[in-house]
């Protein structure tokens, strides 16, 4: 072998071992690549709970003022009364004051009957007195915790066993100025402790920032304005399914979705199953259903655009499904809705 | 003096080819077919962070794994194995014969499937070196697209290198058995990797199993991206053997080819065009 040679074999073997090193660390320490360009998420991860099942998160300005919602209101000139609703129980107005909001839905320790507990961290401009106020009207009482104030409504449910907190009770607190969290009362409380705190597991106190598994799916989320992460069997296993349905369900154990909301819908869905072989299971029901639906999408132009975007992918245990629903498919839907709905005058 | 064994013989080949194949014309033209896919992979990477945000296919982002799939499908799997199981495979020996340098080897005294098997690993090395640095740079800079974890996705590489160089042995494997044999190799090999492996897997029923494609698309762990009616088609009739009979019938067509080889260059006479 020349010296030519022998120098091109040490050189494409350094490439590969330094390659199939730094995959190796990284396997093993988990770090992600994206460490480098991005923490991963918004910065209100931290203030929520290391035992979350669901994080979703929205940026509520991009999908307000988004041509999609505009068309939509247009079309569908109604569903204002539910957000009348909240502005007069709460006093926020979600269509302005609201900038964007990160939601969790963490187990209940006290039922294991229900899905879990919410707590929503919304970020806008809100007007604290005038919201206390509102909700005092409405029977809410304040409580001091720690430094903040909580704005605490109490319901008796029947059958609670937790001793320090009898009854279900929703919270709102003013965790710094425009920024509110708002949720089951012993989340908030949460909320606030690693507001003060930081994420401080030897504490007894941990953000969803250090579950690496729900931050991975995070991080490994294209740029949308709306997603959402989770543990579909947590979720299935509190949802108290019929043992039927159950045991059809897909053996998904994460789930990720993530959306792009403005003149139409980008959106992409992704599921880690339990093993090769269950995803492949689940890739041959999406494949199948793909197929369909292309078939039905028959001469629509819209609709062939759409299923053109259908994009099926994903290796090993995750599936993934990427679509693009054009603007004209809601105008088709919202035309075809808006004749049956009387015109408000 | 005794005759050295075969396998001393081959890696003495072994030794000798590999340069000779390193720093020949056709690793021109391969540096510029994994070239290629790098290329590509670094500008996706610079456009991604830059002007062109997230990458889509139809409107809809797709991942950085996503993408590396895809690539390792369209570019490596369907194009660069075959490619260069036909042009290095057919001309392990038809090289020699067109040199007129076969002479000189097979006056030698050793077995003359040695000079095959030499070549053959030869081959291996050299392309086993250019292809797997190559997805490695691939690899890291496609998949950190869209904030998608190496860590996550490292399994799947080296799944793909081991599928990778179960390939290049079968491929080469098959060709360098056309080679020895064919009178022109090469047209025959393009005929067999674009013509007759792409067209037998469209179609239902067991054709398909006389391809390397069929049992080499079994160890890819990454989904078949759907890019035409073509790969539509490939997907409604693709049945996917189990990986243990996959890697069972590949390493049968590596041996049987090979031996078929060994025995068509000791049996045949070359005559030397003057």
């Amino acid at each position: 072998m020349t010296t030519k040679t022998r120098y091109f074999v040490i050189a494409s073997l350094l490439v590969l071992g330094v390659g199939l090193g730094t995959g190796l660390v990284a396997y093993y320490v988990g770090f992600p690549a994206g460490a480098a360009t991005r923490a991963g998420g918004p910065e209100e991860l931290q203030y929520i709970p290391h035992d979350a099942t669901v994080i979703a998160f929205a940026n509520v300005q991009d999908v307000m003022n988004s041509q999609l919602r505009q068309k939509l209101l247009q079309a569908l000139p109604m569903h204002e009364a539910g957000q009348k609703e909240f502005e007069n129980q709460t006093g926020i107005n979600i269509e302005t004051d609201i900038d964007r909001i990160v939601a969790s839905l963490n187990p209940d320790p006290s039922n294991n009957n229900t899905p879990g507990q919410g707590l929503v961290l919304a970020r806008g401009r809100f007007d604290e007195v005038k919201i206390e106020a509102l909700m005092r009207e409405h029977g809410a009482e304040i409580e001091q915790y720690k430094t903040k104030r909580l704005i605490v409504v109490t319901h008796t449910r029947e059958g609670a066993t937790d001793g320090r907190y009898p009854s279900e009770s929703f919270a709102v607190s003013f965790v710094e100025p425009g920024f509110v969290a708002l949720g089951h009362a012993s989340l908030v409380r949460s909320a606030i402790d690693l507001h003060q705190g930081g994420n401080n597991p030897q504490a007894g106190l941990s953000s969803v920032t250090g579950n690496d598994e729900l931050m991975a799916l995070v991080r490994s989320l294209d740029s949308g304005n709306v997603w959402a992460v989770g543990r579909f069997d947590a979720l299935a296993s509190r949802a108290r399914l019929p043992d039927s349905v159950t045991s059809r369900l897909p053996a998904i154990t994460l789930f990720a979705v993530s959306g792009h909301i403005n003149g139409g819908l980008r959106a992409t869905v992704r599921a880690e199953a339990r093993d090769d072989e269950a995803a492949n299971n689940l890739r041959d029901v999406v494949r199948g259903f793909m197929g369909l639906a292309k078939m039905q999408a028959g001469s629509n132009p819209s609709a062939q655009l759409m299923m053109q975007s259908l994009e099926l992918g994903g290796t090993g245990k995750t599936v993934a499904l990427s679509f693009m629903v054009p603007a004209e498919v809601f105008d088709a839907v919202g035309g075809a809705l808006n004749k049956g709905f009387p015109k408000n005058h | 003096m005794s005759t050295p064994t075969l396998g001393a013989s081959a890696l003495r080949i072994f030794d000798l080819s590999l340069g000779q194949m390193l720093w020949s014309r056709r690793s021109v033209f391969l540096g510029i077919l994994l070239g290629g896919p790098v290329v590509l992979a670094a500008l996706i990477a610079i456009l991604t962070r830059t002007s062109l945000g997230a990458f889509r296919i139809n409107g809809a982002a797709v991942g950085g794994a996503t993408i590396f799939g895809m690539i390792i499908w369209l570019l490596y799997i369907r194009f660069i194995l075959p490619i260069l199981g036909v042009f290095y495979g057919t001309s392990l020996i038809a090289d020699e014969v067109d040199d007129k340098t076969i002479t000189y080897l097979f006056t030698r005294p050793i077995p003359r499937s040695a000079v095959l098997l030499g070549k053959y690993l030869a081959y291996l090395a050299c392309t086993v070196l250019l292809v797997l640095p190559s997805v490695m740079l691939v690899y890291f800079l496609i998949v950190p697209v869209g904030g998608g974890s190496i860590a996550a996705a490292f399994p799947s590489l080296v799944m793909d290198f081991g599928m990778l160089i179960v390939g290049l042995a079968a491929y080469g494997a098959v060709f360098a058995l056309v080679g020895a044999r064919i009178k022109r190799p090469l047209v025959v090999g393009l005929v067999f990797a674009f013509g007759w492996e792409p067209t037998v897997l469209l179609f239902p029923g067991y054709l398909k199993r006389a391809t390397v494609a069929y049992y080499l698309q079994a160890l890819v762990t990454h989904e078949m991206p759907q890019d035409s009616a073509v790969s539509l088609l490939m997907q409604v009739f693709r049945e996917v053997p189990s990986v243990m009979t996959s890697l069972l019938c590949l390493a049968i067509i590596v041996g049987v080819t090979l031996w078929l080889a060994g025995r068509a260059v000791e049996g045949r006479e070359y005559v030397l065009e003057q």
